[in-house]
């Protein structure tokens, strides 16, 4: 076989092989690298604030005081983070304990119980409220929700419990207009579809033959859930709801409308305060000179270490997952 | 032992096992409910609020003019996807091929990693990179504000891409190869060819996550009320920023300008999820 024109054509394809696959390797390296200079931005961006304050005393100082002019003439400048921290950290908590029982235990409806054709369209509707845009729940709770939730869970536990809990009571004659667990109640809404997917992926992956062999010694269908199912999936579904938790933290623009940007720690859930990605929000457009866009780009830095490590967590913990489906 | 000792026990237990049964499955069920609960509830309202504001000059006309309406937002959104959806489409799709087909296996796995990295970034801080990268050079601009989409989009496509394209039998490659067709034909005409709905759904769900994002917009955009059509030079409108930024104007009539960009919004993003979910959803339950 030594056909010239054999020869030549083999030749062409080596050739244009391996350049092909190099156009390929530019495409994906492009978006690693991305991920790197984005990183390098933001450290060296949010270098001029370190210059003035330590981050140990940007994490922990709750005041953001910029540039106000003293009486001696000199300019005071604080930028703390702890408020914001504490916004994020309370909303996003308040998200997952509402949304994930919920969410788990709608996904054990939609794997154990649900039939079929009603299974499908469920799941389907619960994938469709992750494809809202995250602008119109903020506008759906500033028009609507956040007064229901004013008028109704909010005023139960001010009224019951808030009573002799400090951080959970609210003034009655004048209720604010924004509060931390509003949106943290929104928040819940807008993680939940995540919860209930990737927990649905999880339950079905349990192998149908553990839930036969407990069954048919004689357990009901809740036992079953109970002592194998939720016990096999116990990984996934925390993993679950991490990604959820990752989502909540980082979620900016629903939080930034209801939130109510008020300074500070609020003294009760039921008053306004702030969260990370709302303060960037609201100041990045009046930032002026390098320390106060350094602080915001501080600002940005923390979440962004903060979803780092959630992602990495998630990722560890569904990794020694997939091993236990691998033995089982 | 649960099990054994049930069966030894007279038939009252049994009987408490079986109404346990009964609540359980009734509170799984209301949790169900409540997941699809928000998503009508939200629909329902804002159609609601919207319905009396959905005139022709809403549509047609732009912030400044006597009767005001959003066109610019609404061609503002389109163009800005638009771009980042030319910018990252290519990028996406052959960077999701080079994973898939050639990477060796640490590279790919690294890559993966940055990548699931990439899709977990707050939208905010991909949005202060942007600003902080591009408007100094182009200023606030609907370049930036493509840009800006662009980072946001282009895990969602690489990372699609590279899962559809491994679902493709090696056996289709092979059939291509054994008849001497050049890998990187083999690779665009057959591998690719095969995928292509799957890859088409990435594009689709990079799309609707464009048009819905609001923060980066926020710094790069900003937003105007000019008509500005094509202008990727000056400040650009968009949708998600008229409902921002009417969504706490006092006037009424601009937060019914509000309702009612959301709800052409919600019904862009519903329809582009519902045409390339529904499909999804039923092969993963099949």
């Amino acid at each position: 076989m030594t056909s010239t024109g054999f020869d030549f054509s083999r030749q062409r394809n080596a050739s244009a092989d391996p350049l092909f696959r190099r156009i390929l390797a530019v495409a994906a390296g492009a978006a690693g690298l991305l991920l790197l200079v984005l990183t390098g931005y933001l450290i060296a961006y949010s270098a001029p604030l370190w210059a003035i304050q330590s981050p140990i005393s940007f994490l922990t100082t709750p005041q953001w005081i910029t540039g106000i002019d003293q009486a001696d003439g000199s300019t005071l400048e604080i930028y703390g983070a702890a408020s914001m921290i504490f916004g994020t950290a309370v909303s996003s908590l308040i998200a997952v304990l509402i949304a994930a029982p919920i969410g788990i235990l709608g996904a054990v409806y939609l794997v154990e119980f649900a039939p079929r054709r009603l299974a499908v369209p469920l799941a389907f509707l619960v994938e469709l409220i992750a494809a809202i845009p995250s602008v119109i729940f903020g506008l759906w709770a500033v028009g609507d929700l956040s007064l229901r939730l004013r008028d109704s869970i909010e005023w139960w536990i001010a009224s019951s419990i808030g009573q002799i809990v400090p951080w959970l009571s609210e003034d009655p004659a004048s209720p604010s207009s924004s509060t931390v667990f509003r949106a943290g109640f929104l928040l819940a809404i807008m993680i939940l579809p995540m919860i209930v997917a990737v927990s649905r992926e999880f339950l079905r992956s349990v192998p149908i033959s553990l839930r036969e062999g407990y069954i048919g010694m004689g357990a009901t269908r809740w036992e079953a859930i109970r002592d194998v199912v939720l016990p096999t999936a116990r990984t996934g579904l925390v993993g679950a709801v991490m990604l959820a938790l990752g989502r909540a933290i980082g979620e900016t623009i629903a939080v930034t409308m209801v939130i109510g940007n008020a300074p500070g720690i609020p003294s009760s859930l039921f008053l306004p305060g702030q969260s990370i990605a709302s303060k960037i929000a609201n100041n990045i457009g009046e930032a002026s000179g390098p320390i106060q866009l350094g602080a915001l780009v501080s600002l940005a830095l923390t979440l962004f270490l903060l979803s780092l490590t959630i992602s990495l967590v998630v990722r560890l913990s569904l990794r020694k997952f997939s091993q236990i489906t691998a033995v089982s | 032992m649960n099990v054994r000792e049930a069966l030894l026990q007279p038939r009252s237990l049994d009987r408490r096992r079986a109404r346990t049964d009964t609540l359980m499955l009734r509170i799984f069920q209301v949790a169900a409910f409540l997941s699809v609960l928000p998503l009508f509830a939200l629909v329902f309202y804002v159609t609601l609020r919207a319905l009396p504001w959905l005139t022709p000059s809403f549509f047609f006309n732009n912030p400044l003019d006597q009767e005001k309406g959003v066109l610019n937002a609404i061609v503002g959104s389109l163009q800005m996807t638009g771009l980042a959806i030319l910018i990252t489409g290519p990028i996406g799709i052959a960077g999701g091929v080079y994973l898939s087909e050639f990477a060796p296996k640490r590279v790919a796995a690294i890559s993966e990693f940055l990548i699931d990295i990439m899709l977990g970034v707050p939208s905010i801080v991909a949005g202060i990179f942007a600003y902080l990268v591009l408007v100094p050079i182009l200023g606030p601009s609907g370049w930036a504000g493509s840009a800006a989409l662009s980072i946001l989009t282009l895990p969602i496509v690489i990372r699609t891409t590279q899962e559809v394209m491994r679902l493709v039998p090696a056996s289709i490659r092979e059939a291509s190869l054994a008849l001497g067709v050049p890998v990187w034909r083999t690779t665009l005409y057959v591998t690719v060819r095969t995928a292509l709905p799957g890859v088409l759904t990435g594009l689709v769900l990079a799309t609707s996550r464009g048009l819905g994002e609001t923060a980066p917009l926020l710094m790069t955009a900003r937003g105007t009320n000019a008509e500005n059509f094509f202008d990727f030079g000056t400040t650009m409108n968009a949708m998600p920023l008229v409902i921002y930024r009417y969504s706490s104007a006092p006037d009424e009539s601009f937060q019914g300008q509000a309702w009612a960009t959301a709800f052409v919004l919600m019904a862009i993003a519903l329809l582009l999820n519902v045409v390339v979910r529904w499909r999804t959803v039923n092969s993963r339950v099949a």
